[in-house]
């Protein structure tokens, strides 16, 4: 990371390789998907997540956003993939920020990756889809 | 390619030119010419002399008189002296500026603090294309209108102002007409003995010369006076007092002399750039060119990508050094006022990328900045949700 650089090493990364960005490869028992967007920017998330019992067997991301926000989706379905479906809705924001070093300025962006999740936990511990 | 940055971005500074760093290096140290300008001992007359040549090499780049250039900081700097220096010396006069929504902040930012003080400022929007209606401005001329400032080319999207045309309507209605020229003086031919101009801004560092040196013209007609804004010294006239940078001063006239020499040469270099750049990337799908293309400068290409979020296409595009049409990996999260003034709405303005080739510019960094920006777009818009 450069001095001056407004990203961090992990968040770089996860920008270069985002590999849960897409969509789940294939079908699954339960297919889930839940957005969030804020219209101001034009910022759009969706998460989609394809379940097996009580297992997030596929997690994937779309964004139309900043580098911020791609990585803490990658961050999030990279942790959550192959976990139990109750980890959807644990985010602690205020982690994930300190994590990927996003500005204060840039709080809402990782807001919409709250929203989003907590919009497919209910979804999934609801047994919708 | 070493590992040097692929710079695309001539429109916010360009690095100085060999030249120009030759002469600055044989001004430093004991053996240069480090004198106080001010001083009546032999340093402080070689650093005059030093100062006097460079302001000639500037009046010969613009054909005016030498002893009407202030050196400043730069154009920010000029642009303030200029604009707030002319309302406080034509206070008694009226108090009425007109100008246009898409200058740079250094003109936008006087006028806003001039209008906290009680002045009146008309805003004339441009049109589609960035340009200024003549019409409109002569229907904004009123009597107590004391200055009009129209930028020369946009920084943002190259667009080129009729400067001849503004400042020749102004001439007829007795109105003082200044021009920020930071992205034109040294790159297009500036001919103050013919144009129409009262004051006019630049920097050295938009032509190859060092950062923190810049000049204010200041005709020599009736009513064409600035009052000072700083204090405390009789450098420059009294309008910019200081002890002079020499070595920055000596940059910036070297520049000048260089520009003279190469200008033509330089147009026609960063337009075959700029050209092969456009065409490489004129069939992304939904691409949006900035500005009128027969009215631009054409080391500037203002694109907006459609619907690609402009802060990750930056940071897709590295390690190519390009600018963005949004601020929201600094202290604003705002898409460019210039743009949104021109008609975008707030996704096509952040989604915007500025291109800006010059001197040292190659066919190869074009070539790469074309395939990363492909590259960039098509990747972005593979992870996007459906809109």
């Amino acid at each position: 990371m450069d001095a001056g650089d407004p990203y961090n090493d992990v968040v770089r990364a996860c920008f270069a390789d985002p590999v849960h960005a897409g969509d789940p490869e294939r079908r699954y028992t339960r297919n889930l998907s839940a957005g969030a967007e804020e219209s101001a920017h034009g910022v759009r998330l969706v998460l989609s997540a394809g379940i097996e019992g009580n297992t997030v067997k596929a997690l994937r991301f779309r964004v139309w956003g900043c580098p911020h926000l791609i990585a803490a989706a990658e961050v999030y379905c990279r942790e959550r993939e192959g976990g139990e479906v109750e980890a959807l809705g644990n985010l602690d924001v205020d982690e994930m920020m300190e994590r990927l070093a996003v500005p204060v300025s840039k709080t809402g962006r990782i807001l919409l990756l709250e929203d989003a999740a907590r919009s497919l936990f209910e979804m999934a511990a609801g047994k919708e889809g | 390619m070493n590992d040097r940055p692929v710079y695309l971005d001539y429109a916010a500074t360009t690095p100085a030119d060999p030249r120009v760093l030759d002469v600055m290096r044989a001004m430093s140290g004991i053996d240069g010419v480090f004198g106080n300008a001010a001083s009546t001992h032999v340093a402080g007359r070689r650093a005059a002399a030093a100062v006097a040549h460079a302001r000639a090499q500037l009046g010969a780049l613009l054909n005016c008189e030498p002893t009407r250039l202030i050196f400043t900081s730069g154009a920010t700097e000029s642009d303030n002296l200029a604009i707030r220096g002319t309302a406080i010396a034509r206070a008694g006069r009226g108090r009425h500026f007109i100008t246009m929504p898409t200058e740079h902040k250094a003109v936008t930012d006087s006028f806003h603090a001039l209008e906290k003080e009680g002045c009146e400022v008309t805003w004339i929007a441009p049109g589609r294309e960035g340009l200024l209606d003549l019409s409109e401005l002569a229907a904004a001329i009123r009597d107590d209108t004391q200055l009009v400032s129209v930028m020369h080319v946009n920084n943002e999207t190259g667009v080129v102002q009729d400067i001849r045309a503004i400042g020749g309507l102004c001439r007829e209605r007795g109105v003082l007409f200044h021009t920020d020229a930071a992205q034109s003086a040294g790159k297009l031919e500036i001919d103050l003995g013919t144009l129409p101009v009262d004051l006019l801004s630049l920097t050295a560092h938009k032509f190859y010369g060092p950062q923190g040196i810049g000049a204010l013209y200041i005709a020599d007609r009736p009513g064409c006076a600035v009052f000072p804004l700083s204090f405390g010294g009789g450098q420059e006239k009294r309008l910019r007092p200081g002890t002079l940078p020499v070595h920055l001063i000596a940059g910036l006239g070297a520049a000048a002399e260089v520009a003279a020499a190469v200008h033509n040469d330089d147009l026609l270099h960063v337009t075959a750039l700029r050209d092969r750049l456009w065409a490489g990337i004129a069939d992304v799908d939904g691409i949006l060119r900035n500005g009128a293309p027969d009215a631009t400068y054409p080391g500037i290409l203002n694109v907006s990508a459609g619907d690609v979020e402009g802060e990750s296409l930056m940071i897709a595009m590295e390690p190519v050094c390009v600018a963005s049409g949004s601020a929201c990996n600094s202290i604003s999260a705002e898409p460019s006022y210039v743009l949104r003034a021109l008609g975008l709405d707030d996704i096509q303005a952040q989604a915007a990328v500025r291109f800006s080739v010059g001197r040292f510019s190659t066919v190869a960094e074009v070539d790469l900045a074309i395939e990363r920006f492909r590259d960039a777009v098509g990747r972005l818009r593979d992870i996007a949700p459906a809109a």
